[in-house]
Order: C-alpha cells, then sequence, then structure tokens
C-alpha cells in the first residue's frame, strides 16, 4: 500500500492525503531541519552529521508531521533515505550509471517499500531500472537536478510529462533546493508535488528579501508589515520562511477551488521559459493535460492572457461540441448570437430581450430554432448547453477585438457544427462588431447555406435590430415550420445536450423522452422523472446531470463514463484501485462515472482521478460511491 | 580498470589546452615555517623542486581531476641549478643550535625516477644527511615508485627512520579514486606501498582529500572518517586533511566556472578536526588550508574565515583539541548546516 491518497486533481496536480488518516499534506513544504514551529511544514528531515563511530550508518529520517489526535492512525509517521546514489545528476552517465544501477538493485531489496525515498536524477528518468521502482509501493522519488533544466522548456516538458505519464498519481514527487515561490504553481500543475524551505536559507544568507512574485535585494524592497519585518532588527529568514509557505497554501487553496489553472496563467509571467513550457504543453502534450482536468467543476474561470485559448478544458470543451453535439432533428433556423458578460447568458439583460424578439416570430417557433452563441475562447456555446461547466462559469476581458488565433479557431469550429445541420436550414446571424464580422464571412465561403444578417446596422439590443430579427424570423417561419410533428420539449432538447456531452454521443436521446416532468425549481437541482421514476438529477451549480443506476444502466454500451468493477457488489462507500479491473481512458476527475460488472451497472461514482491514473494505481480510493443499485431479490 | 577512461579522457583534453603555457625554467623555491614533531614544535625548511612535474599528471591518463601543481613545474627541469641552489640554502639556513625538519616537495613524486633521477635523489639524500640538525625529512611519492630498491638506497645514503614519505591517497575509497578524483591507483597499492616502507623504517603520512568533485560535503565528512580509520589500521600516526582549493586549468576548475562545486566549509574541517583528535588522540593531523578564506579555497561566510584559520593553524600545530574549542559564534554556521544537508538531499 502506498503512503498517499489523491484527493482530487487538476492537470499533474493532485492533493495528496496521507492514506489512512486523510490528512492532506501535498502541495507541501519539507524544512532541511527540524522547524522551531512545525505550522506550515508538511515533514522534516533528520539528519545526524556523520561521527567517527558511526561512519555511513546513520539513519536519514524524514519525518511527517501530522495533527496529534492522528498520529496513531497513519500508515507510517517517518520515512527513510537509507541509500543515496553517489554521483549528482550533473555527472555524465559513464561516471554515474554504473553505481546508480547498483543503487537501483540495492533499493529495490529494502525492505517497507512505502518508507523508501527513491532518488532519481534527471538524467536517470528514462532508465528501465527505474520502472521497476515505480512497481513498487515506494511513495516519495526526490528528482534531482531539475532547476539545471528551467530555461530549457522542451527538455523541461519533455521530461516532466513523460516521468507523471509513467508513474501513479499517488507517487509523490519532491524537488529539492532553492526554487523561488513565484514558479510553485507551475511546478505543481506539472506534478510536483514537494519543495523544501532551502530557499529561505539560501535567500537569508546572501540577503535577498522575497515576496511571492519576486525577489529583491534586503536593502530596496517593499515594506513589509509582517511580525518577523517588525522585529528590530528584522528577521529575514523568518520572513522569507513565511512567504514560501503562504506560497504553498495559496496553491493548495487554489487547488480545492479549482482555479490552479488561472493562478498558473498568472505567475508564468514571472518567468519566461515556463510560459513557452506551458504553451508545450497546451500544445504537444495537450492530450496528457486534458486527460487529467476536470470538465465537471463550478469554479469561476479567468481568461485574460492568450494561454486561456488552449487551455486543456476549454480543448476539451471545443472537441467535445465537435464531436457530440447534434442538434434536435427538427431544427431549420440557426440563430448566431454575441456572448453576454452575466452567465448563463439567458440571464443576462441582452439575451432576455433578444429572446422576446424570437417569440414575436411565431408560435412554436422554439420547435425549429437552434440558438448558438458564438464567443471567445470557448467559440461556440448551443443554448441548450449555456449552464455547465465551462460556459456558465468563464470571464473575459471584452474589448471587442479578436485576435487572428480566436477568429480561426471559433470559425472552424461554428462551420463543424453548421454541417450538422439540414441542408435546407437558413442561418440568422444576430451578431455585429469586427470579429463577428470575419467569422460569418468564413462561414459564408465555406458553406451554402443562406445568412440572413439582423444586426448589420446597430448593435443587437438596438430596437432597430430587434425588430429586424422579429421580421426575418417571421418570414422564414411560415416557411419551415409545420405543426404536424410533434417537437421534443426544450428542456428535453437540453437535457440530451447535456448527456451527450457528459456521458459520450447517443445517450441523451436514451436517456430523455420528447416530454419530461420535473420537481425542483432554480437555484436548487432539478429532479427529472420519467413516469413517476425519478432518473436523473440536473445540479443546477455546476449544471452536469447525475443518474440513477436504472438510468445509467439504459445507456452503459453507449457511454464512456465506464469503470469495469471486480465483483457484483460494492461494499462500503468507495471504490478501491485493486477493484477497479479496468477504467475507461477518457474519464476525467470528478465524472460522473458507472461502476459495472459484467455489462450490469452496480453503483453510480465519482470519479476521484483520470480514468488513465486509475487504471495505474495498485492500492487507494479511485472514485467514491454516489449510489448503489438495489439488489433484486 | 583503475580509471574510467572517458572521465579521464576529458581531463586530458583540459590538460593538453593548458600545458604549453608552462614556463621554461623555474628556480627552487624555499620557505621556512614552524612545524610539530612528536612532542615539540620545531623549524620546518620547505623546498620546491622546479622538475618536469608529476609523471601520472604527464600521462595520457590526464591526471588528477583537482590538481593543477602541474603548471608550475618548468617544461625542462636543470637539476645541476637545483643541487647547487639546495646545497647553498641547507648551508644559509641551518644553524647550529636548532633542530629542523626538512619537506622536499616536487609537485610530484620526489622517488620517481623519470622526475628525479636517481643520481640526484642520491645526491640530495647524502647532502642532507651531512647534517645532525635534521630530524625529519619529508618526502613525496605516489605508491607505484615505491618499491624496495628505491627504498634500499634511501638506506644507503641516510639514516631511513629520519624519512617520512608523504603519499596522496586523498580517499581509501576505490569509486572516488576511479571516478572523482582520477588518481590512476587503488586504496590497495597504498597498503602495499605503507607496509613495504614502513618494513624499511621510514615512516608514512597519508593526505586526505576534502570534498572531491561529485562527492558532497556531507559524504565527504563520512568519507574522511572512514578513510582516517582505515590509515589507522596500517599503523600510520599522521594523517594531513587537504581541503580542496581549485587550481585553475583543472577538470574541478570547470565545474566550479559552471557553479556546480562549492570549496568545502572551513566549519567541516574544525568539525572533522575535532571528531578525529577526540577519538583517535594519537593521531598527528594536520589541516594546513591552501587558499582558506578565498573563493577558490574552503571558506566561510568571510566574516568568520580568519579566525577560524588562525585555530586550524594553532591546533596544527599544538595538536591540542583546545585550541577549536574557542567558541566562535557566527551567524553562517547555521547556513553551513542547511547547506551540507541540501546538498546530500539533492
Amino acid at each position: 500500500m502506498r503512503f498517499f491518497q489523491p484527493k482530487s486533481q487538476l492537470g499533474f496536480a493532485r492533493i495528496l492525503a496521507e492514506t489512512r488518516s486523510k490528512v492532506p499534506i501535498s502541495p507541501g513544504l519539507i524544512s532541511l531541519e527540524k522547524p522551531l514551529k512545525k505550522e506550515g511544514y508538511s515533514a522534516y528531515f533528520e539528519i545526524p552529521f556523520p561521527t567517527l563511530d558511526n561512519i555511513d550508518k546513520s539513519s536519514k529520517k524524514l519525518i511527517w508531521i501530522f495533527p496529534k489526535e492522528k498520529e496513531e492512525k497513519v500508515l507510517s509517521k517517518s520515512f527513510v533515505l537509507t541509500e543515496q546514489p553517489f554521483y549528482p545528476h550533473f555527472v555524465s552517465d559513464s561516471i554515474s550509471s554504473q553505481d546508480y544501477f547498483e543503487y537501483v538493485e540495492s533499493f529495490l531489496s529494502f525492505p517497507e517499500a512505502f518508507r523508501q525515498i527513491f532518488t532519481l536524477p534527471i538524467t536517470m528518468t528514462d532508465s528501465k531500472l527505474v520502472n521497476q521502482v515505480s512497481q513498487t509501493d515506494c511513495s516519495l522519488y526526490i528528482l534531482t537536478g531539475l532547476s539545471s533544466l528551467f530555461n530549457n522548456q522542451r527538455r523541461l516538458s519533455e521530461l516532466l510529462v513523460s516521468l507523471r505519464e509513467k508513474i501513479s498519481p499517488d507517487i509523490a514527487i519532491y524537488v529539492p533546493g532553492p526554487i523561488s515561490p513565484a514558479f510553485y504553481s507551475f511546478l505543481v500543475y506539472s506534478g510536483i508535488d514537494f519543495f523544501d524551505n532551502s530557499q529561505a536559507y539560501y535567500t537569508s544568507k546572501n540577503g535577498y528579501f522575497l515576496t511571492i512574485d519576486r525577489t529583491y535585494s534586503n536593502e530596496e524592497h517593499p515594506t513589509c508589515y509582517c511580525p518577523y519585518c517588525m522585529e528590530k532588527p528584522p528577521n529575514l529568514f523568518k520572513h522569507n520562511e513565511l512567504i514560501i509557505k503562504n506560497a504553498l497554501t495559496r496553491i493548495h487553496h487554489s487547488l480545492k477551488e479549482e482555479t490552479l489553472r488561472t493562478l498558473v496563467e498568472k505567475d508564468i509571467h514571472n518567468k519566461v521559459s515556463f510560459a513557452a513550457t506551458l504553451r508545450k504543453y497546451d500544445s504537444v502534450f495537450s492530450q496528457s493535460f486534458r486527460s487529467r482536468s476536470p470538465i465537471i467543476s463550478n469554479a469561476t474561470m479567468k481568461c485574460v492572457g492568450e494561454e486561456s485559448l488552449s487551455r486543456p478544458v476549454i480543448t476539451e470543451y471545443r472537441n467535445r461540441i465537435r464531436e457530440r453535439f447534434v442538434p434536435d432533428l427538427l431544427s431549420r433556423i440557426v440563430l448566431l448570437l454575441p456572448c453576454s458578460a452575466r452567465k448563463p447568458y439567458s440571464f443576462s439583460r441582452s439575451h432576455m430581450q433578444i429572446r422576446k424578439a424570437i417569440k414575436k416570430g411565431g408560435r412554436g417557433i422554439f420547435s425549429i430554432l437552434s440558438e448558438l452563441i458564438v464567443t471567445s475562447p470557448l467559440s461556440v456555446v448551443p443554448r441548450e448547453l449555456e449552464g455547465i461547466f465551462p460556459a456558465k462559469f468563464y470571464d473575459i476581458p471584452v474589448a471587442g477585438q479578436w485576435t487572428s488565433k480566436e477568429i480561426s479557431i471559433t470559425a472552424t469550429l461554428l462551420n463543424d457544427i453548421l454541417k450538422r445541420y439540414s441542408k435546407d436550414a437558413i442561418i440568422i446571424n444576430h451578431m455585429s462588431g469586427e470579429g463577428y464580422k470575419d467569422i460569418i464571412q468564413i462561414v459564408r465561403e465555406q458553406n451554402s447555406f443562406t445568412v440572413y444578417d439582423t444586426s448589420q446596422e446597430a448593435s443587437p439590443t438596438s430596437d432597430k435590430s430587434l425588430s429586424r430579427l422579429s421580421e426575418t424570423l417571421q418570414e422564414i417561419f411560415s416557411d419551415k415550420f409545420s405543426s404536424d410533428v410533434q417537437a421534443p420539449s426544450t428542456l428535453t432538447k437540453k437535457l440530451r445536450a447535456i448527456s451527450d456531452f457528459q456521458f459520450g454521443s447517443d445517450t441523451g436521446r436514451i436517456l430523455f423522452a420528447d416530454s419530461l416532468k420535473t420537481k425542483g425549481k432554480y437555484p436548487r437541482n432539478q429532479q427529472i422523472f420519467s413516469e413517476k421514476e425519478q432518473i436523473a438529477i440536473l445540479n443546477s451549480k455546476n449544471g452536469f446531470l447525475s443518474l440513477s443506476p436504472d438510468s445509467a444502466q439504459s445507456i452503459s454500451t453507449k457511454s464512456k463514463n465506464i469503470l469495469e468493477f471486480g465483483d457484483i457488489q460494492v461494499k462500503g462507500s468507495n471504490i478501491f484501485a485493486p477493484g477497479c479491473i479496468k477504467a475507461d481512458n477518457s474519464i476525467l476527475p470528478n465524472d460522473e462515472i458507472f461502476v459495472v460488472f459484467e455489462k450490469q451497472v452496480v453503483a453510480t461514482a465519482k470519479a476521484i482521478v483520470s480514468g488513465k491514473d486509475m487504471n495505474k494505481m495498485t492500492s487507494g480510493i479511485v472514485a467514491e460511491i454516489k449510489k448503489k443499485t438495489r439488489v433484486k431479490k | 580498470m583503475k580509471i574510467n577512461t572517458s572521465y579521464s579522457e576529458s581531463i586530458k583534453q583540459i590538460r593538453e589546452k593548458n600545458l604549453p603555457s608552462r614556463e621554461h625554467s623555474r628556480r627552487i623555491i624555499h620557505w621556512e615555517e614552524k612545524h610539530r614533531i612528536k612532542s615539540e614544535v620545531v623549524k620546518a625548511l620547505v623546498f620546491i623542486l622546479p622538475t618536469r612535474g608529476c609523471s601520472w599528471a604527464l600521462s595520457g591518463s590526464g591526471g588528477c581531476s583537482v590538481c593543477g601543481y602541474l603548471y608550475d613545474n618548468p617544461q625542462k627541469p636543470d637539476f645541476e641549478m637545483i643541487m647547487i641552489s639546495i646545497k647553498d640554502i641547507l648551508n644559509k639556513k641551518i644553524q647550529q643550535e636548532e633542530e629542523y625538519s626538512i619537506k622536499i616537495f616536487t609537485s610530484g613524486s620526489f622517488l620517481d625516477r623519470n622526475e628525479v633521477p636517481i643520481n640526484v635523489q642520491e645526491a640530495i639524500l647524502k647532502e642532507l644527511a651531512k647534517y645532525h640538525q635534521i630530524r625529519e625529512i619529508v618526502l613525496e611519492s605516489r605508491p607505484e615508485y615505491i618499491n624496495d630498491k628505491i627504498l634500499q638506497n634511501i638506506v644507503n645514503n641516510i639514516d631511513i627512520s629520519k624519512i617520512e614519505i608523504a603519499i596522496g591517497l586523498e580517499s581509501a575509497n576505490n569509486k572516488i579514486l576511479k571516478n572523482s578524483v582520477n588518481k590512476g591507483f587503488f586504496w590497495e597499492d597504498f597498503e602495499q606501498a605503507t607496509e613495504r616502507i614502513i618494513k624499511f623504517g621510514a615512516k608514512v603520512k597519508a593526505y586526505l582529500l576534502f570534498k572531491p568533485p561529485f562527492v558532497t560535503e556531507y559524504d565527504s565528512i563520512n568519507d574522511i572518517f572512514l578513510s582516517v580509520s582505515k590509515i589507522k589500521k596500517l599503523g600510520i600516526d599522521t594523517v594531513s586533511i587537504n581541503a580542496i582549493s581549485i587550481h585553475r586549468g583543472t577538470y574541478l576548475s570547470l565545474l566550479f566556472e559552471k557553479n556546480q562545486y562549492r570549496p568545502p566549509w572551513l566549519w567541516s574541517l574544525v568539525y572533522i578536526c575535532k571528531e578525529i583528535k577526540a577519538k583517535f588522540p594519537e593521531i598527528r593531523l594536520i589541516c594546513d588550508v591552501v587558499a582558506g578564506g578565498t573563493r577558490r579555497g574552503a571558506h566561510n561566510c568571510g566574516e568568520c574565515d580568519k579566525a577560524i584559520l588562525e585555530q586550524l593553524k594553532e591546533f596544527t600545530l599544538t595538536q591540542d583539541l583546545k585550541a577549536l574549542n574557542h567558541n566562535i559564534q557566527c551567524s553562517c554556521k547555521e547556513e553551513w548546516k542547511g547547506y551540507v544537508l541540501h546538498e546530500k538531499i539533492s
């Protein structure tokens, strides 16, 4: 059994807890010596100096810091550094590899692998012997030499991604040595779990004053009113120590809130090579991060910089829209609308006005109308999906200017979606402004649809444009509408779209009939009934669905959110790694998943880590049970 | 294999780049200092002979990764001049009533006949034998030159009990000798040479290198302790701890310039000396810090360096632990601990 238990995941970042007591300890800080005050530290080293009587036999320990009442419960109170490879990371392989292999071989024979600390120089991460270590219960790696790659975005991204792809998420990585707290968020996002206080020693020794994003000389720095700076003379070490402690709690908190990515985008401005590395993550290694970034979330998402355009959840969102969004069969009019600052869009003033104008188009107009909101960085949000993450939670600085990259990404997705509509559908463009104009231009060039512009001369919410919209709709409506056909309700259309997006294509039509009954009004969760049986709950916060086990059964062959379980009965309230035979690789952390035994859904659950990582874990919890199937006797 | 081929190749390349800059000729260098023999302090006369330099350093192996003494040797030795100078200096310096220790260093091996021809060795020893005031003669040599023949040659020319042969063992760990120092010999060679020297009645002094390249300060403290214990078992009672100073034109110098090496802390030396002297009081422990307190030598924060160097000097001379117990307080003592631990972990 490994020492750590992932509690949540966002990219390669995880919150790790001790596996028995569930006390969260990473991302964390390690003290090189026993600290006077333990607050803010996850652990400290106890390394006695060598003496003549005790040559190389002194035990080097890492002592974990737990609350007193939990201490008896934990798997282990301390780790040991039984041996270390002799040569440092910068020594050429010809000198060090032989010794290193000897080290790894002896390491594999150490008892109690879960409390052994493994030293891994960056030059050895590809070695096959290291793969053997990753199969043991060893839970903590010291990755040495990483800071030598901080200016080499190519090698840094390759190394961190390949290492994290290889090892299980319940293995923690500790990067020793002085590292600026301004880099912590990026490194945590890259899969580093522990740092140490040598930065405080180093900066204090050399007379540097730390702030959370920068280093100043001790002679000239911003005034600080922390108690240590108020001492006379100021205690520089303690001030710097406080800064690095706070830097970590800030990251810990943003992981809990699921806003780490926003923090990373802000912090990479402190170091251009990390900004470049993040771009590599989003382009070359996009899949690695996408498959580990939750799409079920209710965290606000600030999209300010260019990095936001290629954020993993946004790429995932666009991908799912492209692959899974299917407009209702009866849709004959596609209305393109601008976004609004208020989310969901339909709660905004502008969209309420537009809705009023639509209604004037004719009774039953919504049965043949499909609304698509065109926006950056999400590109296209069908009205049905405006209530889900990230559509309901993003925020962008609006200045009316679109970059050419934004325009091309948006137009491409819009074109792909429009191809799903019937050939005789008519497009109404109710958007104005430079960027939107360019997008429509591309749509016209690449499609044969008839496009009407209703907001060409004035803003979309002006009386002139709104009445143009109503008139245009009226003109087309009688042409396209047939009262003989029974159309699905707006709610059904919405639930189907959410289901397809969340569980996989074709699942919506299986789950939801043309008309449904509901209980509970916004802001409460909506319970969905079909013939008196509750089939699902629509979570009003994040906009996603929870299914009853019976509903889950009905889509279990279509859905991707499947975890194959080893037993007919689920005991307790968690799914543990040994019970997980195989998890679908497309499962994201936080996903609603279906626990299946021999094609029978035995429970629904919430994923803790990605499906990829569930398959790597050998112990610990991989998902939390939501509902178990009642055993019919 | 006592060397690591690729490592030795890169050392050799650095060596070849720097060798041509050597001067063509050099005069003998000498000075006087205080020196401890057993229980008393005597005058020591130190000679640096301008031979062609260490054969190991000149060989295809590139020599030791840390040593740049070779660059002070001339391209061509002038033994006639050397003999005349030695005679002259001894004649001028040795006084009737004093006792002396003579140290003859070549930056190589005195007993290597390719470096110091056998007739020159004999002539120097004969000259020294003329002075009854000389109580001790220190010669330096690598172990491979210490054979029965060369030792017999000493016996033939001087009272061999006065001779102390200093061998740069550096470490008793063959891995360090091979992969860090590129020393070219192993512990076992040192062991053999020691046995021979003792058999002939001379004494042995071992040099240990504190903090060779790639070895952390923590590991090096460990290694010094391990080496001292092994050396002591051979019956050697004089150990010199040589803290590294970074010589230009060496592999170590390149590491230092790349910021991959920090010279040892003086605090570590104090710690080592205290520990060894307390446990093995009978060992004569020498700790002369070359370039102490400078960037390229063992140093602390710069503020306490001078005081600590004084202490180490006093200790070497008096062999009294009290010398190290003056409580010097400096804020960098904590940093030293932090540094050693951090360097060990990473």
